[in-house]
C-alpha cells in the first residue's frame, strides 16, 4: 500500500465512521424521544378520557336513579313479576322500555329480575328500536356488554319498591371512540370488537395484537407501520375487555427523520467531501517530502552513485534527519569506494610496474602508455567510465608478457620467426590471465586487441577498422609512440617529430586515421607547454644521454610492441 | 237522602219539565267559536330527535286544523237534574290511547273499557264523581264502570302515563259534543229558561242562560275562552 493511500485511509475512514455513528445515535435518540412523547400523549389521552368518563358516569348514575324510580316501570315490572310467563306482560314492559328509549334517547335499556337475569330489553338498531334476545345476555353492574356485533357501555341501577328490590335497570350507550384523539381498539379476550383505525380491517388488527399481553404496553406492526399500543388501565371495563389506544411511531418520527435525513444528507455529504479533500491534501503534504527522498534514492539506485541531498527537501525534522543520515552514509560509502578504487588502481599500477621492471628499457612504459591514452581519450571526449577503463586497460596492456620467457623478450639481437610468433601471443596470454579476475572484464578488449591494425593486418584476430574497440585503438597509437621514442638495447629511441611522422605515415593502415591527428595535435600543444615550463612532468620522450634518438623503423623489432 | 225520596223528587221534576215539553219541545242549536289554541301541545320534540340531528317540526295541531281539534273536544249540556236515559258507552284502549279521549254520557250510564292492544293496560280514576281502579288486564279483556253521579271523571292508565281521557257525566240526557266545525244541537228541550254549559278540558266551564220557546229553535253562541268584551256572566272554571 502506498503511503499516500494509507494516510488518506487513516484520516478519512475514522471520520466517516464517526459521522455514521453520530447519525445512527442521533436517529436512535430521536426515535427514543418520539416514543416517549407518544407514550406520554397516550397516557394523557387516557387520563382525560377517564376524567370525562367518571364525570359523565356520576351524572348518569344520578339520572339513572331517577329513572329507577319510574312508577309506571315499577308497575309494569310488578305486573311481569306477578305473571312471569305472560307474553303480554313481557310485551307491556318491552313497550314501556321502548317508550322510555324513544323519549329519553337511550340506545340500550334492559330490566332484569333481582337475580340479574334479564326480563326485557330494547336496543336501537339504525333508527329502529328492536327487542333483545335476552336469553344470552348477562348485564354487568358497570362496564362493557357486547350484544351481537355491538359493544355497549352499561350502567345499572336497582329498582326498589319500598324495601323490596324488584329488579335492575340497565342503561347502555353504544361505545365509540369519540373521546379518543388517537386510534383505539376495544378487544375482549383478544378478539377485536371495535376499532377506530381507519382503513384497516379488525382481523388485521387482531393478528397484529396477538403478541401483546392483555394489560401491558406493546408495539405492533400494521401494514408496515409500527404502532405503540397502550392499554387503558384507569377504568375497569369488565372481565376480558381491554381498551387500547394506538399511535403510529413511524408517522410521528417520519417528519423528524426526514429532516434529519436531509440535514445529514447535505451536511454529511459536505463533510465527507471536505474530509476527502483534507485527507488528500494532508496525505500529499505528508507524502511530498518523502516522495522527494524516494525519487532521489531511486535515481541513485539507477545510476549506482550515491549523490548527497543538496538542500533540505522539506522543512520537516524527520525528513531532515533522514537525509542527513543518508548523506553521511553516502559519503562514507563513497569514501570507502574511492579508497578501494585507489587501492585497486595502485595495485594494477604496481602490477604494471612489476612487469616493466623486468627490463630497464621498458621501465615506465605501461604508465606512460596509460597517461598518453588517457590524454587522447580525454581529447576525444569519451565517457568517464570508458576513460577509467582505458587508464587501467592501458596499465595492464602488456601483462601477457609475463608469460614470455626473458630470453625471447630480452634478446639483444633480431628475433627469428619462432620467437616473433611467441611475442605475438602476449595479448592472448594477457587476456587469459585477466579473464579469471573478477572485475577485470572491462579491460580485456584493450589487453587483447591493442595490436589490431586499421587495415586488418594486426593480431591476434586481424580485426578491421572500427571492429576494434576505441580503447584498444587509442592504446595502439599510444603504445606505438612510446615504443618508438624509447631506447632499445639494439637501437636508440626516435625523436618526437619522427615518431609523429611515422604515426601519420601509417594512419589508415596500422592506426585509426582519426586518432592519429588528434594525438599529433595533442602532442604539439604539449611540446609548446613544455618549452614554456621545463620543470613540468611531460608526456614527451626523455632525451637519452642528452641526444635525440636516431630514426629507426620502429616496426622492425616486435619486442617493442 | 234515601232512595225513595230521590225517586219521588225526580218524578216531581220530570213532570214539571217534561209535560209541557212533551207537547211542544224545541231544539237548542249553537256554535262554539274558538279563535285560538287551547290545549297546550307538547312544545318539545323527544330528546332523541335532537340528538339524532333530525329537523324537528313541532306539531301545529292535529290534522293541520288545530281549531277543529279543539272544537271537537267541547261538551255542551244543560244544567239541572232532569229525568235521564242511561246509556251504554265504550272507551277503547288502542295504540296506547283512550279512544275517544272525550266521552259524554248521561248520568247513570255504564261505560266499558275494552283493551284492544296486545299489551296490558290499566284504567283508573281518582276523580270525585267516581273513583275506581280496574287493575291491569290484557288484550280483549274488558271492565265496566257505571257512573251514578254527574261530573267530570278523568281516566288514566297506571302503565302508560300518557294515556288520558275525560268522561263527562251529564246530569240529564241533554248533552252533546260539538262537531269539528263547532256546531251542536240539543234536541227536544222543553220550553223554559235553562243554563247551558260548555266545557273544554283546558279552558273550563262556560255558562249562558238560554230561553227555549215553543216550537222555536234557540240559538246559542259560545266564544271560548272569552271574547274581547269579557262577558261577566260567563265564568270559566274547571
Amino acid at each position: 500500500m502506498r503511503f499516500a493511500t494509507r494516510t488518506f485511509l487513516f484520516s478519512f475512514v475514522p471520520f466517516v465512521l464517526l459521522l455514521l455513528a453520530s447519525f445512527w445515535a442521533m436517529q436512535k435518540l430521536v426515535e427514543h424521544t418520539v416514543r416517549d412523547s407518544l407514550r406520554s400523549s397516550l397516557r394523557q389521552t387516557h387520563a382525560s378520557v377517564a376524567r370525562v368518563r367518571s364525570n359523565s358516569e356520576l351524572q348518569n348514575s344520578r339520572f339513572l336513579k331517577i329513572l329507577g324510580e319510574n312508577a309506571t316501570l315499577k308497575a309494569g315490572l310488578q305486573l311481569l313479576l306477578a305473571a312471569p310467563k305472560s307474553l303480554e306482560a313481557r310485551r307491556t314492559v318491552d313497550d314501556q322500555l321502548r317508550e322510555i328509549c324513544e323519549k329519553l334517547s337511550f340506545d340500550f335499556l334492559l330490566v332484569s329480575d333481582p337475580d340479574g337475569s334479564p326480563l326485557a330489553g330494547v336496543m336501537r338498531v339504525g333508527e329502529q328500536l328492536v327487542g333483545m334476545d335476552i336469553a344470552r345476555i348477562r348485564p354487568p353492574q358497570r362496564g362493557f356488554l357486547s350484544v351481537g356485533e355491538r359493544a355497549y357501555q352499561v350502567v345499572s341501577t336497582p329498582i326498589d319498591q319500598g324495601d323490596e328490590n324488584i329488579g335492575i335497570l340497565s342503561v347502555g350507550a353504544p361505545f365509540d371512540f369519540s373521546e379518543f384523539t388517537t386510534p383505539a381498539v376495544l378487544t375482549r379476550h383478544g378478539k377485536v370488537l371495535k376499532s377506530s383505525i381507519p382503513g384497516i380491517a379488525p382481523e388485521e388488527v387482531e393478528a397484529a395484537l396477538k403478541n401483546c399481553k392483555d394489560q401491558a404496553e406493546c408495539e405492533m406492526r400494521l401494514r408496515g407501520e409500527t404502532y405503540i399500543s397502550l392499554p387503558m388501565n384507569s377504568i375497569y371495563f369488565g372481565e376480558g375487555y381491554v381498551l387500547r389506544s394506538l399511535q403510529s411511531i413511524d408517522a410521528a418520527t417520519g417528519p423528524v427523520q426526514g429532516i434529519l435525513r436531509n440535514v445529514f444528507g447535505i451536511a454529511g455529504f459536505g463533510a465527507l467531501l471536505a474530509t476527502a479533500l483534507i485527507s488528500v491534501l494532508s496525505a500529499q503534504s505528508i507524502v511530498r517530502p518523502i516522495a522527494g527522498v524516494v525519487a532521489h534514492l531511486r535515481e541513485s539506485e539507477r545510476t549506482g552513485l550515491l549523490p548527497e541531498f543538496k538542500a533540505d527537501p522539506a522543512r520537516i525534522q524527520e525528513i531532515r534527519d533522514l537525509t542527513e543520515s543518508f548523506n553521511r552514509a553516502a559519503s562514507a560509502i563513497r569514501e570507502a569506494r574511492e579508497s578501494l578504487y585507489r587501492a585497486y588502481v595502485e595495485f594494477v599500477g604496481s602490477l604494471a610496474s612489476a612487469l616493466d621492471a623486468r627490463d630497464r628499457y621498458t621501465a615506465g612504459h605501461s604508465r606512460r602508455v596509460s597517461e598518453l591514452s588517457c590524454a587522447i581519450a580525454r581529447a576525444l571526449q569519451v565517457k568517464p567510465k570508458e576513460l577509467d577503463d582505458i587508464r587501467i586497460g592501458a596499465l595492464l596492456h602488456d601483462i601477457g608478457k609475463i608469460g614470455i620467457a626473458d630470453e625471447v623478450l630480452q634478446k639483444p639481437g633480431k628475433l627469428n620467426n619462432e620467437e616473433f610468433a611467441l611475442i605475438q601471443q602476449h595479448p592472448t596470454i594477457g587476456r587469459r590471465i585477466l579473464e579469471g579476475v573478477h572485475g577485470f572484464q572491462d579491460y580485456l578488449p584493450i589487453v587483447e586487441l591493442h595490436h589490431e591494425n586499421w587495415n586488418g593486418s594486426g593480431y591476434p584476430l586481424g580485426l578491421h577498422c572500427e571492429a576494434t574497440p576505441l580503447g584498444a585503438r587509442i592504446v595502439h597509437v599510444a603504445d606505438a609512440y612510446d615504443a618508438m621514442t624509447s631506447d632499445r638495447p639494439y637501437r636508440r629511441g626516435m625523436s618526437h617529430e619522427q615518431a609523429i611522422r611515422t604515426l601519420q605515415q601509417y594512419a589508415g593502415t596500422q592506426f585509426d586515421p582519426e586518432i592519429v591527428p588528434v594525438f599529433a595535435k595533442l602532442m604539439a600543444i604539449e611540446a609548446k607547454r613544455m618549452s614554456a615550463d621545463a620543470t613540468q612532468v611531460h608526456l614527451l620522450p626523455r632525451v637519452v644521454n642528452g641526444n635525440p634518438v636516431p630514426p629507426v623503423p620502429w616496426i622492425s623489432d616486435a619486442r617493442d610492441i | 237522602m234515601t232512595r225513595i225520596t230521590k225517586l219521588a223528587l225526580s218524578i216531581a221534576v220530570l213532570t214539571s219539565v217534561m209535560l209541557p215539553s212533551a207537547a211542544r219541545a224545541a231544539d237548542i242549536e249553537g256554535t262554539v267559536i274558538i279563535k285560538r289554541r287551547l290545549t297546550k301541545r307538547r312544545v318539545t320534540a323527544p330528546v332523541g330527535a335532537y340528538q339524532r340531528g333530525v329537523n324537528v317540526e313541532l306539531p301545529s295541531g292535529p290534522g293541520g286544523d288545530f281549531l277543529a281539534f279543539e272544537r271537537a273536544r267541547v261538551v255542551v249540556y244543560l244544567e239541572g237534574e232532569f229525568p235521564s236515559h242511561p246509556a251504554t258507552a265504550t272507551l277503547e284502549q288502542k295504540d296506547r290511547q283512550f279512544v275517544t279521549d272525550t266521552l259524554v254520557v248521561p248520568v247513570g250510564s255504564t261505560v266499558s273499557f275494552p283493551n284492544r292492544d296486545p299489551i296490558f293496560h290499566n284504567v283508573f280514576s281518582l276523580s270525585k264523581p267516581k273513583t275506581f281502579d280496574l287493575g291491569n288486564y290484557p288484550k280483549d279483556h274488558t271492565r265496566t264502570v257505571s257512573f251514578s253521579k254527574p261530573g267530570i271523571v278523568f281516566v288514566n292508565c297506571h302503565l302508560h302515563p300518557n294515556m288520558a281521557a275525560a268522561i263527562v257525566v251529564s246530569p240529564n240526557q241533554w248533552s252533546v259534543k260539538a262537531d269539528a266545525s263547532g256546531h251542536f244541537v240539543l234536541t227536544g228541550v222543553p220550553p223554559g229558561n235553562y243554563t247551558i254549559v260548555a266545557w273544554h278540558r283546558a279552558a273550563g266551564f262556560f255558562r249562558q242562560r238560554v230561553r227555549v220557546a215553543q216550537d222555536q229553535a234557540s240559538t246559542v253562541e259560545f266564544t271560548i275562552p272569552l271574547d274581547e268584551n269579557g262577558d261577566p256572566k260567563v265564568v270559566a272554571q274547571r
